[in-house]
């Protein structure tokens, strides 16, 4: 086996990499970690580095991430989605799925981010809200 | 908007089968949850999902993701992973501070070996 330890980080391709810093930095309230330089920057959601790769300057094709491809848990996706579109944000509908809620949006650059929270225990009996 | 952590992260899989072998046969990953449309896989600290698009009405889409899966060594496990028929995208790239080594996943989704070296300031 490869000996996968962990996830370093996941590359969300911007064209414009100071628009979006400002969005993961100010509006998602991410914390922006050291390791960045000036093309590309890095951002913390708690357990995993999302790196903001400008494609231009990385030599890369630009393709946006799809639909909710990154789900950032929030305590309360109604009240998230009410402060992201007072902040110019549009998010899609919440929806429940009987374990979990969440809604979409999309960065700046048109990748899919969604809010999300689960509230029903794992199947071991744990519960989400006692994670580490 | 307070964040506390990435619940998941996706990737849109056409064929859950051929990805449950991949993910969990040739990486090694953990599975967490199985159904028919939908999987699960533990990714060190991170849940990847892997879902089949059509399931939720979703058009499929590749993700660019570039999903960095920490490494002992990376030219090692390149060597396993091309042993087990994994094509990569070009040669390991050395930044100076980290090795990288880009490949996709059954479907086209990337994904890529990454080991950084560098002492972290």
């Amino acid at each position: 086996m490869i000996g996968a330890q962990r996830v370093d980080f996941i590359a969300v391709p911007t064209r414009n990499h100071l628009r979006a810093a400002e969005f993961y930095g100010n509006v998602l309230g991410l914390e922006r970690n050291p390791n960045s330089m000036e093309d590309w920057i890095e951002f913390e959601t708690g357990n995993v580095t999302l790196a903001l790769v400008n494609t231009d300057t990385h030599g890369r094709e630009f393709n946006p991430l799809p639909r909710g491809s990154v789900a950032l848990r929030v305590a309360d996706v109604e009240a998230a989605k009410a402060k992201l579109e007072a902040a110019g944000v549009e998010v899609g509908d919440m929806w429940d799925s009987g374990m979990c809620n969440g809604a979409s949006f999309v960065d700046p650059d048109g990748n899919g981010i969604m809010i999300h929270h689960r509230y029903a225990p794992y199947p071991d009996g744990s519960q989400p809200d006692e994670e580490g | 908007m307070q964040v506390e952590r990435a619940a998941f992260v996706s990737f849109l899989n056409q064929a859950i089968a051929r990805a449950k072998v991949f993910y969990a046969e040739t990486l090694g990953l953990e599975v967490e949850t199985e159904g028919d449309t939908d999987m699960e896989f533990r990714a060190g600290q991170v849940t990847l999902d892997v879902f089949h698009p059509a399931s939720v009405g979703q058009p499929f889409a590749l993700s660019p993701a570039g999903l960095a899966l920490r490494v002992p060594d990376v030219a090692a496990g390149r060597l396993e992973l091309e042993s087990k028929g994994v094509e990569f995208d070009g040669e390991t790239v050395d930044t100076g501070v980290c090795h990288m080594a880009f490949f996709r996943d059954p479907d086209g989704n990337s994904l890529m070996l990454h080991r950084r070296y560098a002492r972290q300031d």
